[in-house]
């Protein structure tokens, strides 16, 4: 049992690393970002690419990953989300149009992966890093999973510090609070937009990089599976909250884990979306999701 | 019209098929093989969705142009144009979709061998590693390949005297293998059957070795076509049926490979593109047989080639009823490329 416990925890700081970023955009600056999935493919096939010539090690890896995600994340606001900001007056319109805008930039950034891989897994074998297997007893772990586990505490931690307590960070909240209040009260909304889509594409390919390094390799198609998960464990959690992205992946991989042990794999997906569902007919706003206060 | 999947998760099966499909094509029309009448192919290319093969399919029988289709891949996709098309007595011939009801009627065919046909050539090689107990592992969400788990392995088992000790289904888009793998890693069995699509299975064999385990790994076709290269020497050993292998001296599969190296720079053929090939030049034999490019003619014609049977890059062709049947081969992962492990009949 503590193995599986192990390995659902690995498996849930992954989701937790891939849905971070989302989560942050999402519940501050209201941009559901549908291709997130794709930045994290995209950088792990560019740090794939780049290691076929040059053998590097896992840090510079991890950068290499953070910088695709975070250039890709910028320009697609730049390109993509801001543009319909700004020009839309109705703001359920343009939630709309970003998610339909997210979906497009996912679909030319598989198309163009799927056709320079041919479909065929890529991972990082060139690289300097050697997955190392530890004996703990009766129990197995490797770096990797060490490695993940300190990655995901860390950038928890950071991200929950960074929102409750700086100032960028407060200054973020407010917009996901209320952006007109906000704007009046002087914050630049813009100009953190492009931050936070910085922050939540680096943290997309640092979650890519780290996921292709445990799994050995992954797909082109392999985001788009990771996007389900994280959008899950959003809203389980409750949007914009760093405790409700934690618990919502976590729950999410354990349910998995357990149900694919102990049962069969086909009831997986089943049994773990429909644990959301219930916990979202007694909690619709997820288990750490703020109240919403209107005023009339 | 030859209806592929061209890009999504299985592009890669589409991608291949097509180019044996061109070489037969070329080598139809330089041969006059069908007298003044050149063979013209038009791919469509329907991702992996079944929607968008029964909608090609519709296409292809209200166009007179189009005299038969080579169906897809997958047999979701299969299995939703088979009762279109043979409802419209329009010619199919169909590469891998092994799953039941793809073949439905006398205007159906396949050219692929079902996987259960040659499996038997894994159970000789775990017999000659004197295998006792084995593990499974399968997508439960494909129906070939969960055929392939719950039926044929354990028939396999009892036919060769191993025992199953754990059958796991994982979901479709399952990425994480870890905790299934560390299961199987930690009961030892001697053998496991992988039974995944291409990118899943340098996952589930690298997770299954992190996690300890060292025994025999046998797996499918959906290992080949490169999809190990990036497990490296992690997945030396792993082994897999087929009803191809480019490896193999056949007369008639060594001048398909040579003709599809002069074509494609030197690129070595997988059973895609064999299979897409030998499709190609049954059609041809059909139309040839027929005489005339009429769809019920053709099928008449098909019907007369597949009696026959023929000599095509699988090796020698028969069929049971409108199924192919072919000799098996055991491929294999050295740690780096492609091995021949049992040719047939050795």
């Amino acid at each position: 049992m503590a193995q599986i416990l192990i390995n659902a925890v690995t498996l849930g700081s992954l989701y937790l690393l891939f849905a971070l970023g989302m989560s942050v955009a999402w519940g501050t600056i209201g941009i559901l970002n549908f291709a997130h999935g794709s930045f994290f493919m995209f950088a792990a096939l560019s740090a794939h690419f780049i290691v076929q010539k040059v053998a590097l090690p896992m840090p510079i890896m991890v950068l290499l990953g953070m910088v695709v995600g975070a250039v890709l994340s910028v320009l697609t606001q730049m390109l993509v989300f801001d543009p319909i900001q700004r020009r839309s007056t109705d703001h359920h319109r343009a939630e709309l149009q970003i998610l339909v805008g997210g979906i497009g930039i996912s679909s030319i950034l598989l198309a163009i992966a799927q056709h320079v891989t041919r479909s065929v897994p890529f991972g990082f074998s060139n690289s300097t890093f050697h997955i190392e297997v530890y004996e703990l007893g009766p129990l197995q772990v490797s770096n990797i999973q060490f490695v993940i586990l300190s990655v995901a505490v860390g950038m928890s931690a950071l991200t929950a510090w960074w929102l409750r307590s700086a100032r960028a960070g407060l200054a973020l909240r407010a917009i996901g609070v209320d952006s007109e209040v906000a704007t009046l009260m002087g914050v630049d909304r813009r100009r953190l937009a492009f931050g936070t889509m910085a922050v939540s594409g680096g943290l997309a390919g640092m979650a890519g990089i780290l996921l292709t390094y445990y799994l050995g390799s992954i797909a082109a198609e392999t985001g788009d599976s990771f996007l389900i998960k994280a959008f899950a464990a959003i809203i389980l959690g409750g949007i914009g909250s760093v405790t409700g992205v934690i618990t919502g992946a976590m729950v999410l991989a354990l349910a998995e884990t357990i149900v694919l042990t102990q049962m069969s794999g086909m009831w997986a997906s089943a049994v773990a979306f429909g644990l959301i569902f219930v916990v979202l007919l007694l909690r619709p706003r997820g288990l750490f999701g703020r109240k919403e206060v209107r005023r009339t | 019209m030859s209806i592929k999947e061209m890009t999504g998760p299985l592009a890669y099966a589409g991608i291949h098929t097509t180019k044996g499909i061109k070489l037969a094509v070329e080598q139809i029309n330089q041969q006059d093989f069908l007298g003044e009448t050149d063979l013209k192919i038009e791919v469509k290319d329907s991702g992996t969705s079944a929607r968008k093969a029964a909608s090609f399919t519709t296409q292809a029988i209200a166009d007179e142009s189009y005299a038969a289709i080579l169906g897809p891949g997958t047999s979701s996709q299969a299995a939703a144009m088979s009762p279109i098309a043979q409802k419209s007595r329009m010619p199919v011939i169909y590469t891998q979709a092994g799953s039941e009801g793809v073949l439905v009627g006398d205007y159906t065919y396949r050219v692929t061998p079902p996987a259960s046909s040659y499996f038997g050539v894994a159970g000789d090689y775990l017999a000659s590693k004197n295998i006792r107990t084995a593990a499974v592992l399968y997508n439960s969400g494909i129906p070939t390949l969960s055929e392939l788990g719950k039926k044929t392995v354990p028939g396999l088992a009892e036919e060769h005297g191993f025992s199953i000790q754990s059958s796991n289904g994982v979901p479709r888009d399952a990425l994480d293998f870890t905790a299934v793998g560390s299961e199987i890693a930690e009961a030892a069995p001697g053998a496991v059957f992988v039974l995944l699509t291409g990118p899943q299975n340098p996952r589930a064999i690298s997770q299954l070795r992190r996690n300890g385990y060292q025994g025999e790994i046998v797996g499918m076709l959906s290992m080949g076509a490169g999809n190990l290269e990036t497990a490296g020497e992690v997945a030396a050993g792993a082994v897999w049926p087929g009803n191809f292998s480019a490896l193999s001296n056949k007369p008639s599969t060594k001048a398909f490979i040579e003709a599809y190296k002069a074509k494609y720079g030197g690129e070595i053929p997988n059973n895609f593109a064999a299979e897409g090939y030998d499709a190609a030049w049954f059609l041809a034999r059909g139309i040839e047989q027929a005489g005339s490019s009429s769809r019920s003619a053709i099928q008449d014609g098909l019907a007369e080639v597949a009696k026959a049977g023929f000599k095509g890059a699988q090796g020698e062709l028969r069929f049971q009823g409108n199924d192919v049947r072919v000799e098996g081969v055991l491929a294999g992962w050295n740690g780096s490329k492609e091995v021949l492990v049992m040719p047939s009949g050795s």
